[in-house]
Formats: structure tokens, C-alpha cells, sequence
């Protein structure tokens, strides 16, 4: 349905007068409403103020590394839960004044919601906190305010404090138990000194060293004792040979000088007489002898060989090689004694500190192992040694205000007038409203009642045409009634609309 | 002897007091299509003889106290907005007098208050007159109009077989406007509409006097039957849906049940009117 906005306008004026108590009525109604709220509405006044968390403070670089400011992570969250937290609140309930002797734990409850339901808290920046608060005095409003942000630097100030001397009275009481550890792996590391004399550190490597040095002795020796005894061995051969060979050298010897003596006496004998001549046979017969004995001696000496040992006799004795060989054979004999000695000795060395080694080792490892406490503890302690002497000195920079700084930027301050509408704004809104409202619902009625109200709503919808608008006929009395009635809603329009302008003036006197 | 005069005087001689007017004597009232149709020598005779039984006739100040319009009240739109709608009606009917059945859509939407004043503004008319027939039996409004709410009416003329139409038709205190009351009927009235009385009754008010518009104060159209019935003895059809009252439904439903040759349109009754402003 097309309706143009000047007859909309036409008809709403038309409705409007043809509901004209309705209008009026409603008129009254939202002005009386809206005058009501405007003297009911709290009074609300609004104070602020802004905490700023300074955690750089000129400290900072001079102590850096050696104390550790109390770092407030995520403080905005903090704030509010410090803040509305129960032990501010208490003081703040104290300090309100609204602490009275009749309030119940309930009352009191929700007194303490509606003071956190007034309180905001906004972070603004990284470090400033802002606190508003909104009540109904403004002594109090400030006040309350002022507490707020007084308790919580106080509040903040002791976490802090705590919070710091926590920290220290840990890292004593963990440099304490250290310390007490280092003492107990000392002496028991004192105590297994004592008991193991050896048993110090590098002691291991003394004695590998020493076996090492024993082991090396003895091969040494040994090689040395290899030696001579091959030395011994050659000698013995050498002078065996050479009382073999001296000893048949000589008799055979003696024998082929004999033989040839005798060769030589029968050829002479020959030259003179036969070989039948008795001193020629003779002479054969002697060297045949000999020769045969000359063969049984070397004979002998064959079978004699492999047995080496031969009784040297006089001639063998006194022969100055065999002699000579007979003396380093005897020095060797010397030598390999010695040898002996001394490996049997190095070897008892050897077994010695291959014991010693075992009974060492048995307790090294307790010792190493005391010795890596030990080192470790000592260590841990000195850290925490360290340590715990910044804790001291956050501690008293703590206790002299010098660590992260809380202080008032904006002092508490509170709004001069009340933060609420004023009341020539309700009275305005009411006369506003009073039009508006009962408009805008003669407006929905045009527009979803489904009683017609427009007459080109008829024509549109039904494909009828209308064949007259009959305005409504106002007869002499419906019109004397109708002054009668304007009259009195005038009446009643100008009592309203006196009653505000009264009360505004009211409020503005200040009676009200 | 026109068929017309043969009435007129037929009624004349009935109620016995009839003098006809010489035509001279009313000669300048006549309505010009009235020349053009060539009964110009009946009609003022019968607007006459009518002028002279309107009983005391009402001021204008006295119509409107009872809502009816003058031609004096200028300044009364709705004065204007009737006249049109007569004009509207006597330019459909090409002049031709006519039954315009007056209804409501629903009750309580000022049907009666539309005939009323429709009849008072062709009665303003000199050359024509107004019949307004009361056939809202459910709730009658026209014997308010007259002095005396006792005359006859229509109940009297249809227990009354022998009755002469003249006896019913009454003054209204308004020239050139007459009125026929219920009398009282208080039967189920589709009993008496369907008769043939009522439609000769309708048809000899129509025949009567040419210069006649009757104007019948129906029920409202949620009476279905009535309405249709009367629908069916009008020549046109008025629905009247007031401001305020009447859904889109009703009047949906009250269209359909009349016939659309005979519709005339739809009169949106008491639109809200802050007097005192034009």
C-alpha cells in the first residue's frame, strides 16, 4: 500500500486529535514518569584517579644483575582482583561508612557487590591504572576513592615486600641445606682419605704409571736375560767345540806326526832295504797301528759330538781360547744370575702395586664419586651464596621503596555536579516523550491495526472506488462538548506542563 | 394523461385534499433536465404539492443539532462532499430517479447517517425530492426524525393489506424530504423484504413521482440476507465502512455479497475532522 508522508502526516494530525485523550493521557503519563524518574534518579557523582606502576626506576641499571626487581606480570588483571579483592573491600566498607552495627553478613554482601558494580577499573597504557568510582555523596565518593587507591599501593607494596622476602628466606634456607651437604660430603671424604692414604686424587695415575715403569723394567730384563742366556748357550758350544776339536786335534794330531815320523823312517828304510826287512815290517806294523788308533779316535770324537760333554782334558785346559771362553762363560753365568734377580724382583714390584692398585680402585670409586658431590655442592652453594645476596639486596630495596615505584599520578578528584542527567533534561525529555511516544503508537496503529483507517487503503485493497470521504459532522453540541473537553485537557496539558516547570525551578532554588 | 400524472392523480383523489398548482405558479424551479425530458409541466405540481405538506419545517441549526446537513452550512465540509456524491449519483443514473440502498458494512458504522444526509442533499436540490425507507429493523434510526415516532410506518403497511402508501410516508421537517419508518416491525424481516408487497411498495414509490430518489437505511451487511435482498430490489448500491471500525475482512465480505454492477463505491464514513479548520 502506497501512502505518501504527507498523508501520513495529514493522518496522524487527524488521529492524533481524533485520540486526543488518549494523546493527552499519555502525555501526562510519560511527563509524570519522566518527573518522577528525574527526582528519584540517584544523584551519582564520579570520582577518579590514576595509580602509576613505575618498575624502572633509577635503581634498576645500577642494580642490574645483582637484584632482581619483583616483576608484577600482568598487573592489570592484578589490579582488579587486588582491588575488588575482600581485604581492600573491608576497609573500604570500614571507611564508607557504611560499616554499621545492624547490617547483616547479607547486606553487607551485597553492599560490597554494589560498590565493586560501581567501581570501574581501566588500565590505561601499560602502567597506569585508572580507578572510577561512582556513589550517590560526594564526600564519600571521593572518600572511597582516595582509599582505593591508597590500599592498593598498599596492598601492592606488601605483596611485593612479601613476595621478595619470600624469595630470599628460600634461597637462605636452600644455601643453608647446601652448606650443610658440603660439610657431610667433606668429612666423609676426609674420613676416606684417612683411611686410604693413597686414595687421593691421581693416585691412579701414579700407580699406572709405576706399573707401566715395572713392566717395562721386566720386559727389559727379560730381553737382557734372553740375551745372556743365548750368549751362555754360544759360549757353552764354543767351548765344547773347542775342547773337542783341541783334544782330537792333539791325539790325532799326535798320531798323523807319529805316522808320518814313521812314513818317513820307512821310506828312508826303504830306499836301503825290503820291504821284507824286519825293521820295514816293523815300521808297518806301527803305522798301521797308529792309523787304526788315529781312525778310533776320530771314531770317538763322531759319537763324541752330540753329546757335547767331553771331560776336557789337561791338554784342552790348558789350551788359552778354551781357557778364555771358560772365564766369559762363567761371567755370563754371572750376568743371567743377576738378570734372574732382578726380574723375580721387579715382578714382586709388580704384584705389589697391582695389589695396591686393586685395594685403590675399590675405593675410588666412593671417592670419585665424593669428589663430584663435593665439587657439585660447592658449586650450588656458591651460586647461592651469591644469590641469596641480592635477595638481601631487593629485600631492602624493597623495604626502602626502591623497586618497582607506585605512586599517584592523578590524585583522587571528583566531579563538581552529579554525573546524571540533569533535571531540565528529564523535564525536556518528558515533554519530548510525551509527544513522541503517543505519535509513534498512533503511527503503529495506522499502520497494523486492521481496522481501516485510510480511506485509499479501501480502494487499493478491494478494487472498489470510494465514493466519498465523509469527514465526521461536528454538530453544535458535539462541538460545545468538544470545547468543553479541549479546555479541560488544556488544562490538564498546562497543570503538567506547570508541574515540571515548577519542579525544574525547584531543583534549580535547590528546595528540591 | 402521462403515466406519471395519472398518479399523481390517482393519489390526489385518494387522499382527497390534492390541489394541483397551475405550472405557472412554480415555473422557474424546474431542474433543466427536467425540459430536457418534457415533464416540465408535471413536476413542479408535485414538488409543490409537496411543499405544501411539509409539516413544520427544521431550521438549520436544528438539522444539524440531529446531524443532518443544510445547504446554510457552508462551512461544513461534509455538505460539500454529499452534494458530490449526489452529483455522482444523478450522473450515473443519467437523471433518472433511482432506489440507492445505503449499508453498512458492520453495525455501528453510521449506514443511517449516510442515507439521512445523502436524502437531505438531493433534497437541497428544488427539482428533486428524497425518500428515505427505514429497513434496518435490527436497529431503526428514522423515527427519530419525525415528530411523532408512533406514525405509521412500515410494519402498519404490510400487516395492513389495505393501507395506502401515502399513509406511511411522513415530513420530516425538511423540504422535499419524506421518510418511512419501520413502525415497529420487529418480525424476521427477509419475511417481509422477499414479499411482493415490499417490492411493490418499492416499485410504486419509484413510479410514484419521477423526480423521487429513495434512499433505503439497510442492515448492516453482515445480516447477509437482508442485505442481498434489499440489494436486489435497489437500483445502487452505497457500502458505507466508517473510520476506525471496520476490518479489510468485513468489508471484503460485505463486497461479495452484493452484486458489483449495482455497487457504487464504498462511503468511508466519520474520517476524523479537527473542526474549526478547513
Amino acid at each position: 500500500m502506497q501512502i505518501y508522508p504527507e498523508q501520513i502526516a495529514h493522518a496522524l494530525i487527524n488521529e492524533s486529535f481524533h485520540s486526543r485523550r488518549l494523546f493527552v493521557g499519555m502525555f501526562v503519563i510519560v511527563n509524570v514518569a519522566m518527573l518522577a524518574a528525574g527526582l528519584l534518579w540517584p544523584k551519582s557523582y564520579v570520582a577518579s584517579t590514576s595509580i602509576i606502576v613505575d618498575d624502572k626506576s633509577i635503581i634498576e641499571p645500577l642494580m642490574k644483575g645483582a637484584a632482581v626487581p619483583t616483576e608484577m606480570a600482568d598487573r592489570n588483571r592484578n589490579a582488579r582482583e587486588v582491588i575488588l579483592g575482600g581485604r581492600v573491600m573491608n576497609q573500604i566498607f570500614e571507611r564508607g561508612g557504611w560499616l554499621t552495627d545492624r547490617a547483616t553478613a547479607l547486606e553487607r554482601e551485597a553492599l560490597i557487590e554494589q560498590i565493586k558494580a560501581r567501581t570501574t577499573i581501566t588500565p590505561v597504557g601499560k602502567d597506569v591504572i585508572k580507578i572510577d568510582y561512582r556513589d550517590s555523596d560526594q564526600e564519600r565518593t571521593l572518600l572511597v576513592t582516595k582509599a582505593f587507591a591508597e590500599l592498593y599501593i598498599q596492598e601492592m607494596v606488601a605483596e611485593k615486600e612479601s613476595e621478595t622476602r619470600s624469595a630470599f628466606d628460600f634461597i637462605d634456607k636452600q644455601a643453608q641445606e647446601y652448606q650443610q651437604k658440603l660439610i657431610a660430603t667433606e668429612e666423609e671424604l676426609r674420613q676416606l682419605r684417612s683411611s686410604n692414604l693413597d686414595a687421593r686424587p691421581g693416585s691412579d695415575i701414579e700407580l699406572s704409571a709405576r706399573l707401566i715403569a715395572l713392566n717395562t723394567r721386566i720386559e727389559n730384563t727379560t730381553l737382557e736375560l734372553r740375551e745372556a742366556e743365548m750368549k751362555r748357550a754360544s759360549l757353552e758350544r764354543q767351548v765344547n767345540g773347542e775342547a773337542e776339536v783341541t783334544v782330537l786335534a792333539t791325539r790325532e794330531g799326535q798320531f798323523r806326526a807319529r805316522i808320518a815320523d814313521l812314513q818317513a823312517k820307512l821310506d828312508t828304510l826303504r830306499l836301503t832295504f825290503y820291504d821284507t826287512h824286519p825293521d820295514v815290517v816293523q815300521l808297518k806294523n806301527q803305522i798301521q797301528d797308529l792309523r787304526a788308533e788315529a781312525s778310533a779316535q776320530r771314531e770317538r770324537r763322531e759319537k763324541a759330538k752330540p753329546s757335547e760333554r767331553m771331560e776336557p782334558d789337561e791338554t784342552v785346559v790348558n789350551n788359552p781360547v778354551y781357557q778364555q771362553l771358560r772365564r766369559e762363560l762363567s761371567q755370563n753365568q754371572l750376568s743371567i744370575d743377576a738378570l734372574k734377580a732382578r726380574i723375580a724382583e721387579a715382578q714382586r714390584l709388580l704384584q705389589e702395586e697391582v695389589n695396591r692398585g686393586k685395594s685403590l680402585h675399590s675405593g675410588d670409586a666412593r671417592l670419585v664419586e665424593l669428589t663430584r658431590d663435593d665439587q657439585i655442592n660447592r658449586e650450588i652453594y656458591q651460586d647461592l651464596l651469591r644469590r641469596r645476596e641480592r635477595a638481601r639486596v631487593s629485600v631492602s630495596m624493597d623495604s626502602d621503596r626502591q623497586g618497582s615505584n607506585f605512586k599517584i599520578l592523578e590524585p583522587a578528584r571528583s566531579s563538581p555536579s552529579p554525573n546524571a542527567p540533569r533535571f531540565w533534561q528529564f523535564v525536556l525529555g518528558g515533554v519530548v516523550l510525551g509527544v513522541l511516544i503517543p505519535l509513534g503508537l498512533l503511527f503503529a496503529r495506522l499502520q497494523f491495526d486492521p481496522r481501516v483507517r485510510l480511506a485509499n487503503a479501501i480502494s487499493e485493497r478491494h478494487k472498489v472506488p470510494v465514493a466519498a470521504i465523509v469527514p465526521h459532522l461536528w454538530s453544535p453540541g458535539e462541538l460545545t462538548g468538544l470545547r468543553k473537553e479541549l479546555t479541560i485537557l488544556a488544562l490538564i496539558v498546562t497543570a503538567t506542563l506547570t508541574l515540571s516547570a515548577t519542579l525544574s525551578v525547584g531543583r534549580l532554588v535547590g528546595v528540591l | 394523461m402521462s403515466k406519471i400524472e395519472k398518479a399523481l392523480k390517482r393519489a390526489g383523489d385518494e387522499r382527497g385534499n390534492l390541489q394541483l398548482v397551475p405550472a405557472a405558479a412554480a415555473g422557474g424551479r424546474a431542474a433543466p433536465w427536467t425540459a430536457l425530458l418534457g415533464q416540465q409541466i408535471e413536476y413542479p405540481e408535485t414538488t409543490s404539492r409537496m411543499a405544501g405538506n411539509e409539516g413544520k419545517l427544521l431550521s438549520a441549526d436544528e438539522l444539524w443539532e440531529r446531524g443532518i446537513i443544510h445547504p446554510e452550512h457552508t462551512d461544513e465540509p461534509a455538505v460539500q462532499v454529499f452534494r458530490e456524491l449526489r452529483t455522482k449519483i444523478v450522473q450515473q443514473n443519467q437523471g433518472q430517479n433511482a432506489v440507492i440502498l445505503v449499508a453498512s458494512v458492520s453495525k455501528g458504522n453510521g449506514g443511517s447517517f449516510i442515507a439521512r444526509n445523502l436524502g437531505a442533499a438531493f433534497a437541497f436540490d428544488s427539482a428533486k425530492t428524497a425518500l428515505l425507507v427505514d429497513c434496518n429493523l435490527g436497529n431503526p434510526s428514522v423515527h427519530r426524525l419525525l415528530p411523532d415516532a408512533s406514525l405509521p410506518g412500515l410494519a402498519h403497511y404490510f400487516e395492513n393489506p389495505e393501507m395506502d402508501v401515502s399513509k406511511i410516508i411522513h415530513p420530516v421537517g425538511i423540504e422535499r424530504f419524506r421518510a418511512i419508518t419501520t413502525g415497529g416491525l420487529r418480525e424476521a424481516p427477509a419475511e417481509y423484504f422477499v414479499s411482493m408487497k415490499m417490492r411493490r411498495l418499492i416499485d410504486s414509490l419509484r413510479e410514484r413521482y419521477r423526480e423521487r430518489f429513495i434512499f433505503l437505511d439497510g442492515p448492516p451487511m453482515s445480516d447477509i440476507a437482508d442485505a442481498r435482498i434489499l440489494s436486489e430490489l435497489s437500483d445502487y448500491v452505497l457500502v458505507v465502512a466508517r473510520h476506525g471500525r471496520t476490518t479489510n475482512a468485513q468489508i471484503e465480505s460485505g463486497l461479495n455479497a452484493i452484486s458489483n454492477k449495482k455497487l457504487l463505491g464504498i462511503v468511508f464514513n466519520d474520517e476524523p475532522r479537527i473542526p474549526w479548520i478547513r
